[in-house]
């Protein structure tokens, strides 16, 4: 059996969450959940960089994003209502998979996850996929009430011309910008610029690998409200997410929400998707 | 730090062997079985050799040959070493035409590799 077989029998791909959090909140809150898949365990392809990159060195990216939409979907039943999570999804799936959306939304339907609970990350985009109907698939995307989030900008092909393709509602500022963004001015420009230019988007920026309070603070000064980082929480399975501290939280505004009590604003207004 | 190996191989014994080997004279050991795996690997892990076997049965007759441009292209200092089972002239000139450090037939004894392996490392061959 090939490793591509291994990967796409059920059970190959396993899933993790990593916590989004509100800088605004003077404790951190948990906001959102990024669904980040691995490969068999033991394997080279446990390492996210590494499996994405033999799918993409397979060209079997549009059969491996449906395995791992099937995943993340079966791993998100099992985490609050209340909880809106991310998903990545390779631009040449969009661009190329014309059954993919119908996937997508029966896939949802089926466990009973609203589609407006999902943003969709955009990876590995490059300007030909933009020409093949990039653009089509976001559209269309939008219409079915998700999000889009433009990954790792600032980096690669994440640049002006896919900021203006994708018209993201959520600029994901890459870790290269963040890390030791607190003693580097060149770095807090960066910082500064984006959230500039996102809200002139009228989107947000999640700001990626937040590892230390400095940059924490820095992140917040730049006028970024939104993070994530081993600051704030590894990428956890759901159990593990659900006895953390941030998912307690979660857990308990979800518990609120199932009794029929008037759930606190932040989780009405600042869930993911209801910007 | 132990310096790292990338063996490409699609006969599981054959890794299972080398890895056991090379890890007891201090290495440390990544295996790939696949062509695009062992690409996967080369762009994200530093490598301090790469053993790549000329044929892999999921391929097409000549990955290894591939792995080496591959490397070339990613590691330009890391040398390879390429082994083949059915080796011919056209190949092995084909393979140091794209930058293979060495080109071994097999069978080939262990500890010969490891002293190939050892020279191109240290910088001696």
């Amino acid at each position: 059996m090939s490793l591509l077989e291994t990967i796409l029998q059920p059970g190959g791909l396993s899933v993790l969450f990593q916590p989004i959090v509100d800088l605004r909140e003077e404790r951190p809150r948990l906001w959102g959940v990024e669904a980040l898949v691995r490969g068999p365990v033991g394997s080279n392809l446990e390492r996210a960089d590494i499996l994405f990159e033999y799918v993409r060195r397979k060209r079997a990216e549009i059969v491996v994003d449906r395995a791992c939409v099937t995943a993340i979907l079966d791993a998100a039943m099992t985490l609050p209502a209340s909880l809106d999570f991310a998903i990545n999804v390779h631009a040449v799936t969009l661009s190329r998979d014309p059954e993919f959306l119908g996937f997508l939304t029966d896939a949802a339907e089926a466990r009973a996850i609203p589609l407006s609970r999902l943003t969709v990350e955009i990876v590995e985009h490059a300007p030909e996929w933009a020409d093949l109907g990039l653009a089509e698939g976001l559209d269309a995307l939008r219409h079915m009430g998700i999000r889009i989030a433009l990954d790792d900008v600032g980096l690669g092909q994440s640049n002006y011309r896919m900021m203006l393709d994708c018209k993201p509602d959520y600029f994901k500022i890459d870790r290269h910008f963040v890390k030791d963004s607190h003693r580097d001015f060149y770095r807090q420009a960066v910082l500064e610029s984006v959230a500039q230019l996102a809200r002139r988007f009228g989107a947000r920026v999640i700001a990626e690998g937040i590892e230390d309070a400095a940059d924490r603070d820095t992140v917040q000064s730049a006028g970024i409200e939104l993070g994530q980082g081993y600051l704030f929480s590894a990428a956890l399975t759901t159990p593990g997410l659900a006895s953390s501290e941030l998912g307690k939280e979660t857990r308990a505004v979800w518990d609120t929400a199932e009794a029929g009590r008037q759930p606190r604003p932040w989780v009405r207004t600042e869930c993911w998707g209801e910007v | 730090m132990a310096k790292r190996l990338l063996i490409v191989d699609d006969e599981q014994s054959i890794l299972v062997g080398m890895k056991s080997y090379f890890r007891s004279r201090g290495y440390e050991v990544d295996c790939a079985t696949e062509r695009e795996e062992a690409e996967a690997l080369i762009s994200h892990v530093p490598y301090a050799c790469v053993i790549a076997d000329l044929c892999l049965k999921a391929g097409h007759g000549a990955d290894g040959l591939e792995v080496v441009a591959y490397v070339g292209a990613r590691q330009p200092q890391t040398p390879v070493v390429v082994l083949t089972a059915y080796g011919s002239p056209t190949a092995e000139s084909e393979a140091g035409h794209l930058g293979a450090a060495a080109f071994l037939s097999k069978p080939q004894p262990l500890e010969h590799l490891a002293e190939v392996v050892e020279a191109l490392v240290d910088g001696r061959a």
